[in-house]
């Protein structure tokens, strides 16, 4: 048994010129569930598609499960599950028949379990694959996926087209499957609210590189916004070193910063005089603290 | 004994990380006298499937509170609260008190109570808890 279920070092990957991913650097041990957040063209899709062995990294090495993914083995495939952003199976053939067909290329597939998923998620086994519904149709790509119990799970904006009530379902099957501390789940994600609810960990990445990864609660307990205020106007010099976001208006500032501590706060107020009041921030305000213009003055 | 009525809560997009959320209300519950000693708390497992949260945070949550001995591991009943322990000098003990008066008095003040209806008013909720 290797420690990491992902083990991703210095990842490169460039289409042509354009380069997505930018040494990207990501070990996820086994037993994590580990949202994967970032804006459309950020390169989840891409890191997940190398993860998978879809595509070939530019340079870098990508292991999952203790091999390297553009070589994996059926052995290693069968260990593993993906949903795929966009779901595409054949049109002609029935709930029942694809989940049939899938299943026959594993030979660990847990048909109990695969049926009780499509009854909890009240998919019609006799319809058509094509006429479904989008949700119906990312519901079935979830039950092939999780249909033989994968140790390492990879999820391309898994809950998109699901409504509230499903997306409750998978993420409740997520925690379940997840709750021997065997297996690993890598999704990523727009809807904070749901990473924040199952994630134990969060990788944050932006333009081809990874910003953050550690525990969801580190990042909750470090990254503030601190609100400043004044007896006299700030100066245009004003900055703290390391903000993710600096805005002065006149004797008012609002500085988000990647670590908080007492002895921070402290200096700062000594420093400016300043009164000081400091916010938590959820993961969504967090993220578009990160996204955000880095500075502005206006006096 | 178990306690069926006891209830969590969690917020899962709020700025308050899920496992502190979980030791602020059990603090509060052990607070309020609606935990006691040798209460047991749900296992983490039921605790996890109930609210609909990643096993590691509560078990994070019920450390952190093994860690400062408001709960303690009993074997064969999980987790439990703990006896208080008088650690520390009366000194310490009545500097943690503190910024909670602090708050008490503050709040007093500005609803415009002299000094002694504020002392009247912790006169008799210390004749409401003290028991013995």
């Amino acid at each position: 048994m290797t420690e990491f279920a992902i083990d991703v070092s210095h990842l490169r990957k460039q289409f042509g010129r354009k380069v997505v991913l930018n040494d990207v650097t990501l070990k996820i041990p086994r037993g994590q569930i580990t949202g994967l957040l970032g804006l459309n063209g950020a390169g989840k899709s891409t890191l997940i598609k190398c993860l998978l062995g879809l595509l070939r990294p530019t340079s870098g090495s990508v292991t999952v499960l203790g091999k390297d993914a553009w070589d994996l083995e059926d052995q290693q495939k069968m260990r593993l599950g993906y949903v795929p952003q966009e779901v595409s199976l054949y049109p002609w053939m029935t709930v029942r028949q694809i989940v049939n067909y899938v299943s026959a290329f594993y030979t660990n597939w847990d048909n109990a379990w695969s049926d009780e998923l499509l009854r909890r998620w009240e998919l019609p086994l006799s319809d058509r694959f094509g006429p479904l519904s989008v949700g119906q149709k990312q519901k079935l790509a979830l039950v092939l996926a999780l249909g033989h119990r994968p140790e390492l799970l990879i999820l391309d904006e898994p809950v998109a087209s699901l409504d509230p009530v499903a997306r409750r379902w998978f993420l409740e099957s997520i925690l379940e499957m997840a709750s021997d501390e065997r297996h690993t789940v890598l999704f990523s994600t727009h809807i904070t609210s749901d990473l924040e609810r199952v994630a134990s960990h969060v990788a944050l990445m932006k333009e081809g590189v990874i910003l953050f990864h550690d525990e969801l609660d580190t990042l909750k307990d470090q990254v503030k916004r601190l609100r400043l205020e004044t007896a006299s106007d700030l100066p245009q010099s004003f900055s703290v070193q390391g903000a993710l976001r600096t805005e002065v208006h006149g004797r008012n500032a609002i500085v988000t910063v990647p670590s908080a501590s007492t002895a921070l706060v402290d200096e700062l107020q000594d420093r400016w005089s300043a009164q000081i009041a400091v916010e938590d921030l959820n993961l969504e305000e967090i993220f578009l603290e990160m996204h955000a213009q880095p500075t502005s003055h206006s006096n | 004994m178990q306690k069926p009525s006891l209830t969590f809560s969690v917020h899962p997009s709020s700025g308050v990380p899920i496992y502190r959320q979980l030791i602020d209300q059990v603090e509060a519950m052990i607070a309020g006298g609606r935990l006691v000693p040798g209460d047991t708390l749900p296992s983490v497992r039921d605790m996890a499937s109930e609210l609909g949260i990643n096993m590691m945070t509560v078990s994070k949550a019920w450390a952190k509170l093994e860690m400062t001995g408001l709960l303690e591991r009993s074997r064969g009943k999980g987790m439990v609260v703990a006896v208080p322990r008088n650690e520390g000098s009366t000194i310490e003990r009545q500097a943690q008190l503190k910024p909670l008066t602090d708050q008490a008095v503050v709040r007093g003040l500005q609803l415009g109570l002299t000094d002694s209806q504020i002392q009247e008013v912790f006169t008799s909720s210390l004749q409401e808890h003290r028991h013995d």
